[in-house]
């Protein structure tokens, strides 16, 4: 079982969109695959049109009362499932704290798990907090969109930091471009010197496009209602990319 | 939620149409799709899918062809592959969950179609308000076998299937069902499920004359060569051979060991025909072994040799082609059939009102009784005069006892208490197997040498007899494992347990009152 959070400091980075798109992607390969929507909007639960709601809430679950088999939820695409957020998620930097070894907590939590799946996501809220410290303790692969804007340079970096300060040694993070639009100069020329300064950002970005903000209406990942084209692609490659980075 | 049906079958004036316009006004779905398709499934001759819990169905429509496995009991889905076509071995499958859940359970036996079915199938999903798929439903509508629906249960929506399935049941009037379309088709071609089995079941009356009952053991025998022969000539897999073989030496044993039921000449004429057969058959079997054994073969070699004894397995492969077209040219031999004939026609004719002998006038428990009997007592002498210094031909005669002594067993096992002569057969079979063993590891040792002779006439690398000697050597150092391990499996056969079961189920009664 391999653990991949997308995550980001920042908001509205496309997280979700990464996060369920490649979930989709590996779950068509075969790979038993699960989301973990931790974000307390809800967005993946929304686009899965499952109800962002769990019984109990963040407190039994962090608390283990509740085993995570019990509260997942099939998604209409095979191999894949969804463990769906809930409002309360909006405490679990609180609750986390109130345990011991709270950076610990997902980990374990996420344990009997490891014969199920093949692959777990975890769509991540954007900030940079305790439960961000738990998710970087449980995930193998932080994988962190960038926008390509001078802001992200510093975000880039600053994640960076806290990675080598907090000894993540188990922890690979793998940044890549997201919502990158071509059209833009200040994109592309923000694209070239971050990849020269940054070497392990990905190839492959994935672009702004009208597609994959679609998903909101249809409520499904982007390969469930689009064949082929420009997005269904750079996902595609992005994937591959990332599954020879693991191999 | 276990006793949840999730399998039933629509009655046979309901056509597909027909029970969805009636599920339209009950709930809310979609059809996702509708396709024509055909259903081949497929299982090894003895069956081994199908008795461990599974069914592999190969399941092809216009755009899409894959095989899947399926717990037979909860119609479950345990692997899907997309593939064209179904391999004949196993080790045939490209690596993935399909072939690491067939290959313990088939080993060496080759997947064969049991039936072809054609039919039509429809996707459909059940949807909650928000469109989210809650139930999926296979509705399956075969050609004069009626139609089934299944409904997939989706992780979290328990409640969704159950008020489907009572929806279903209640509403619509449909009955569940557990068994398997395949047993449908199997009906309606004359078969049923597991109809072969390599093991060897008779059921005797103990009161049944010898010679009679002789005769229904040899016709259950008979029952085994002749199915397996068609397979054994194709060279579907190794199996059909060893079954076959086997059936034909415990002909031979039974002629040998349940002594004087027949007139003379029947036993002799036989006795020879069944001898000849054992013999032809020999040499493709010992050939089958050595590739069965390959891949062992090839692990005990250190890792610098072991790319080296390839040409072996080339020149076994070519030499089993041979040994197999001879053996074929056997079995279709006018005379073989001739005398299988003969020997059927044999086992048919009624008995004269008298036996030929005493013996063929017994009750056959009691000449079973004398039998096994003498032939145990026979082991127990034989294998106690061996020491650590015995000669290996004392070891092979001790095992050629125990195997009639096995096929003794195993031919009136329905006559004793199951479960004591079941232990007792166990018993035996682990004291066998050391036996087998140390003669195994001598015959494969001294073939080994001979091989390398008539490689040498191939211009074989110098390696390859380099890993053939490593292999000799190891080879060796089992058969001294098997020899040294001989007293400890004696032992283990011997004890007072087992000594007082083999009395109390096989020796005269007046003998008991003696000790």
């Amino acid at each position: 079982m391999k653990v991949i959070a997308a995550y980001s400091i920042k908001g509205g980075v496309g997280k979700t969109s990464t996060a369920v798109n490649l979930a989709y992607l590996a779950a068509q390969s075969g790979y038993r695959t699960l989301v973990w929507d931790l974000d307390p909007q809800g967005a993946s639960s929304y686009y899965f049109r499952v109800k962002p709601k769990i019984k109990g809430g963040s407190k039994e679950l962090i608390a283990g009362e509740r085993e995570l088999d019990g509260l997942i939820k099939a998604t209409d695409f095979e191999n894949l499932d969804l463990l769906p957020a809930d409002f309360s998620f909006r405490n679990l930097d609180l609750v986390l704290d109130t345990r011991k070894k709270p950076t610990q907590r997902l980990k374990k939590l996420l344990q009997p798990l490891s014969d199920s799946y093949d692959f777990i996501f975890l769509d991540c809220p954007p900030n940079i907090s305790l439960l961000s410290e738990a998710i970087f303790e449980t995930s193998d692969i932080l994988l962190s969109p960038i926008i390509p804007t001078t802001l992200s340079l510093r975000t880039l970096e600053q994640l960076k930091t806290f990675i080598k300060e907090n000894k993540l040694k188990d922890l690979k993070l793998i940044p890549f471009f997201s919502m990158a639009d071509r059209r833009k100069k200040m994109h592309r020329e923000i694209m070239e010197t971050l990849s020269e300064k940054h070497p392990d950002i990905l190839q492959t970005a994935i672009p702004y496009a009208s597609d994959i903000e679609r998903m909101g209406l249809e409520r499904m990942p982007l390969g469930g209602y689009t064949n082929k084209s420009r997005s269904t692609e750079a996902y595609q490659a992005l994937w591959q990319e990332i599954l020879a980075t693991i191999n | 939620m276990t006793a949840l049906p999730l399998h039933f079958e629509l009655p046979e004036h309901m056509a597909a149409e027909k029970f969805l316009s009636k599920l339209g006004k009950k709930i809310d779905f979609q059809i996702a799709s509708e396709q024509y398709a055909t259903k081949t499934f497929y299982d090894s001759f003895d069956w081994r899918l199908y008795s461990a819990g599974i069914l592999c169905e190969l399941n092809q429509s216009k755009s899409a062809s894959h095989i899947s496995l399926i717990d037979r009991n909860t119609g479950k889905c345990l692997a899907l592959e997309n593939q064209q076509e179904v391999p004949s071995f196993s080790n045939q499958f490209q690596d993935g969950r399909l072939k690491t859940q067939l290959d313990p359970i088939l080993e060496m036996r080759a997947l064969l179609p049991l039936c072809q079915l054609p039919y039509q199938i429809f996707h459909i999903n059940v949807l909650n308000k928000d469109q989210k798929t809650t139930v999926r439903i296979k509705l399956e509508a075969y050609e004069n076998l009626g139609s089934r629906i299944s409904l997939q249960p989706l992780k979290g929506y328990e409640k969704a299937v159950a008020r489907v399935s009572q929806l279903l049941e209640k509403s619509l009037a449909l009955v569940p069902t557990q068994s398997s379309i395949l047993n449908s088709a199997l009906k309606l071609q004359g078969r049923k499920a597991q109809d072969y089995s390599s093991k060897l079941v008779i059921k005797l009356d103990p009161e049944l004359r010898a010679d009679r009952a002789s005769k229904v053991i040899y016709r259950a025998l008979l029952k085994s060569i002749k199915i397996n022969e068609a397979g054994t000539i194709a060279d579907i897999d190794t199996e059909f051979l060893h079954d076959y073989r086997v059936a034909i030496r415990r002909t031979r044993a039974g002629l040998s060991q349940i002594k004087n039921v027949f007139p003379d000449s029947i036993v002799t004429q036989y006795a020879s025909f069944f001898a000849w057969l054992g013999q032809i058959t020999s040499a493709t079997r010992d050939l089958d072994v050595y590739l069965l054994n390959y891949q062992q073969y090839k692990a005990a070699l250190p890792k610098s040799l072991q790319e080296d004894i390839t040409p072996l397995y080339t020149f076994l492969k070519q030499k089993q082609k041979q040994a197999q077209t001879e053996l074929a040219t056997h079995l279709k031999n006018p005379n073989y059939i001739k005398q299988l004939l003969a020997w059927e026609q044999f086992l048919k004719e009624p008995l004269p009102e008298k036996g030929c002998s005493n013996a063929a006038n017994l009750t056959i428990k009691e000449l079973a009784d004398q039998r096994i009997w003498k032939v145990y007592k026979r082991l127990i002498k034989e294998a106690n005069e061996i020491t650590e210094d015995s000669p290996a031909e004392s070891l092979h005669d001790l095992r050629k006892t125990c195997k009639k002594l096995r096929y003794l067993m195993e031919f009136f096992q329905s006559l004793y208490p199951a479960d004591e002569i079941k232990a007792l057969i166990k018993a035996l079979k682990g004291f066998q197997s050391v036996l087998g063993d140390f003669q195994d590891y001598e015959v494969q040792e001294n073939s080994l040498k001979k091989f390398s002779a008539e490689m040498m006439a191939n211009k074989v690398e110098s390696n390859t007899f380099l890993a053939m000697g490593v292999l000799v050597q190891y080879l060796d150092s089992m058969r001294n494992a098997a020899r040294h391990d001989f007293a400890k499996q004696y032992k283990l056969f011997k004890q007072e347990e087992n000594r007082i079961v083999f009395k109390s189920l096989f020796a005269p009664q007046i003998e008991v009152k003696k000790s």
